[in-house]
């Protein structure tokens, strides 16, 4: 279910309405031989598991397959069009599982669930762990994790 | 007629899983972070969350020292796939900053096909200190048997 709005992003970011438990989807987005052609070049990883369909013909994935960490990269975009408030917060910590490829043409999204709140190391910070799945279009799994975000809360 | 089969599989210049060092590291050159960057990661990853001029995507370096890690001077790892990994960000890096990345392996486990690889790595940026750094685990190709 797509009820959030699909591209607006709400401007604040603050923590203090965040509960354990809420649960998010985001919108889904189909990964495209563009993706992967240009996230080889911005990162300059050019491994033949994205960029040689001819080797990959024979591989265990018979077909190129996008980077583990454009899959990453996607789904944080997802969620900051899907989790209202925690995928604005910066990064503090990942912990990640590569669980399937994403073949190009394959159609992901993103299931979140806030599974921790505490106060950051300053004043006024708040940590807020989201456990997150990113699904392909047959309802598979093919990442999945958890992150930590620093949110401020909402100045008094 | 069809064309010959060019055996990329077997390519001369890869180092598979029995020929990974432990504990030798590995130092890549520097990349600084642009706008330019910035603005392609951004558009990729279609992230709408505001951020000021200069903000750096907490994802990007990361990306990028995957990228890094093949100008080191060592052929690169076979690596069949990127089983998962750990991290934490310490230090959030603004446009102008230049990375790089410092690897090393300490854990080696044989599989039947292939076997798993710990990379300890870290991102520093000019002055030394360190942005990013975890763990990564990769599943890495045996050589294949003549």
């Amino acid at each position: 279910m797509l009820s959030l709005p699909l591209v607006s992003s709400p401007d604040e970011t603050f923590s203090e309405d965040l509960k354990v438990g809420q649960e998010y989807t985001s919108p889904g987005r189909t990964v495209t031989e563009m993706d992967v052609v240009l996230f080889a070049g911005l990162s300059g990883d050019y491994n033949v598991l994205h960029t040689d369909a001819e080797h990959m013909k024979g591989s265990l994935f018979a077909e190129r397959i996008a980077h583990g960490l454009l899959g990453l990269a996607i789904q944080q975009g997802l969620a900051s069009r899907g989790e209202p408030a925690t995928a604005h917060g910066l990064l503090a910590a990942l912990k990640w599982k590569f669980k399937g490829p994403i073949r190009l043409g394959d159609t992901i999204h993103v299931r979140s669930r806030i599974v921790g709140l505490k106060r950051g190391a300053e004043p006024g910070q708040q940590l807020v762990t989201v456990e997150r799945q990113v699904m392909n279009q047959r309802g598979e799994v093919v990442q999945e994790g958890e992150t930590e975000h620093m949110l401020e809360r909402r100045k008094p | 007629m069809s064309s010959p089969r060019i055996d990329t599989a077997v390519a001369p210049s890869q180092v598979y899983f029995e020929d990974v060092e432990l504990n030798v590291p590995l130092e890549t050159p520097g990349m600084t972070l642009t706008a330019a960057h910035v603005t392609l990661f951004t558009g990729l990853t279609q992230d709408v969350s505001p951020r000021d001029d200069g903000f750096v995507p907490d994802l990007l370096p990361l990306c990028i020292s995957s990228g890094l890690g093949w100008r080191v001077p060592r052929p690169p790892l076979a690596v069949l796939a990127f089983m998962g990994f750990e991290w934490r960000f310490l230090l959030h890096l603004r446009v102008g900053d230049t990375i790089r990345s410092i690897s090393v392996t300490n854990t080696k486990r044989s599989l039947r096909e292939g076997g798993v690889v710990i990379e300890e790595r870290r991102i520093v940026n000019q002055r030394g200190e360190t942005a990013q750094a975890g763990k990564l685990t990769l599943l890495v190709a045996k050589r294949p048997k003549p």
